[in-house]
């Protein structure tokens, strides 16, 4: 190879890396490019709750949400009714037990002091 | 014959609150009255089907409660009628004697009898036996400044029911005050249900 195509070879070469300057709008195309890339990877284009934003949809979605509180409600409520009834009447069961029981204990203790003074009795005859 | 069968309609409608109260005893007029002169009354009309909603409220840890679910599974009512006065004679001894007229023989049998003329405590215990088995048991116990009726129907331990009452008749917790409680919670669960 002789001087003169090395030469050739190396203007060549200083051309293709000389530094050239970028077009104006380059960078806000980057910029615009890269945000377009990130939007569409992030949001979806239809999201569910999109559906909301029909107002039929809206008003549907509070009627069944206030309906299901109001029916919970009175559900609770009457379960804390039927428990207070419920634990009142076991108490009326338990008081009317133990009256019956009193009373039996009553009956027995008047049988067992007759029964007492008599054997008693028999046996100051006895003696 | 027309006469005759709205005779018997009538008799029937006139005996038919009778018959749907025949598992409690009846008391006399006299002896209702006696709650507005008593310084406390404790009533307590339990049917079948209240028993066995009362017992499914039964604790299962509770010792107590253990036994009276026990002594109510077959049970088909408890019926307890209890007055305590201030003074004494607040009613009478022919009232008494009308209540217990209503327990003869050959359905009932009176197994104890007790009348004291010491303290003035008398107490009968009326068995009712069908086939040889318990089917119901009464107690009126007539003391000075109280009156306790109690008629349980079905088939019963008397001597499980005897425990429930404690030791030598001391009842193991203040019947006043549980009393006083069930009225105060049966109150408030009713208020509840109103609202």
């Amino acid at each position: 190879m002789t001087d003169k195509n090395l030469n050739q070879i190396e203007d060549q070469l200083k051309r293709a890396l000389s530094r050239q300057e970028a077009p104006r709008d380059f960078a806000d195309q980057v910029l615009a490019r890269v945000a377009e890339q990130h939007a569409s990877r992030t949001a979806p284009r239809n999201p569910w709750w999109r559906i909301f934003t029909q107002p039929l949809v809206r008003w549907a979605a509070i009627t069944a949400t206030a309906a299901s509180l109001v029916i919970g409600g009175i559900h609770y409520r009457n379960v804390r009714i039927e428990r207070a009834k419920g634990e009142a009447a076991k108490q009326q069961l338990m008081l009317a037990l133990r009256i019956a029981g009193s009373k039996l204990q009553l009956a027995r203790a008047r049988v067992n002091e007759i029964n007492a003074t008599q054997t008693n009795q028999s046996r100051r005859e006895e003696e | 014959m027309t006469r005759t069968v709205r005779n018997a309609i009538t008799v029937l409608l006139l005996a038919l609150p009778a018959l749907l109260r025949a598992q409690d005893m009846n008391l006399p007029p006299d002896v209702e009255k006696l709650s507005a002169k008593a310084k406390e009354t404790v009533e307590v009309k339990m049917d079948g089907p209240m028993l066995r909603w009362a017992s499914k409220f039964l604790s299962a840890e509770d010792p107590d409660e253990q036994k009276a679910a026990k002594l109510i599974t077959n049970l088909k009512g408890i019926y307890v009628h209890s007055f305590e006065f201030d003074k004494e004679g607040a009613y009478s001894a022919a009232e008494v004697e009308a209540l217990r007229a209503q327990f003869q023989a050959p359905v009932w049998s009176r197994v104890v009898g007790v009348r004291s003329q010491h303290d003035g405590d008398n107490v009968d215990v009326f068995f009712k036996l069908e086939d040889d088995k318990m089917a119901g048991i009464v107690i009126i116990s007539a003391e000075a400044k109280e009156l306790t009726l109690v008629s349980i129907v079905g088939p019963i331990e008397v001597e499980q029911l005897a425990d429930m009452g404690g030791e030598f008749g001391i009842p193991k917790l203040n019947t006043k005050a549980i009393s006083k409680a069930a009225t105060k919670s049966m109150a408030k669960a009713e208020k509840a249900g109103t609202k």
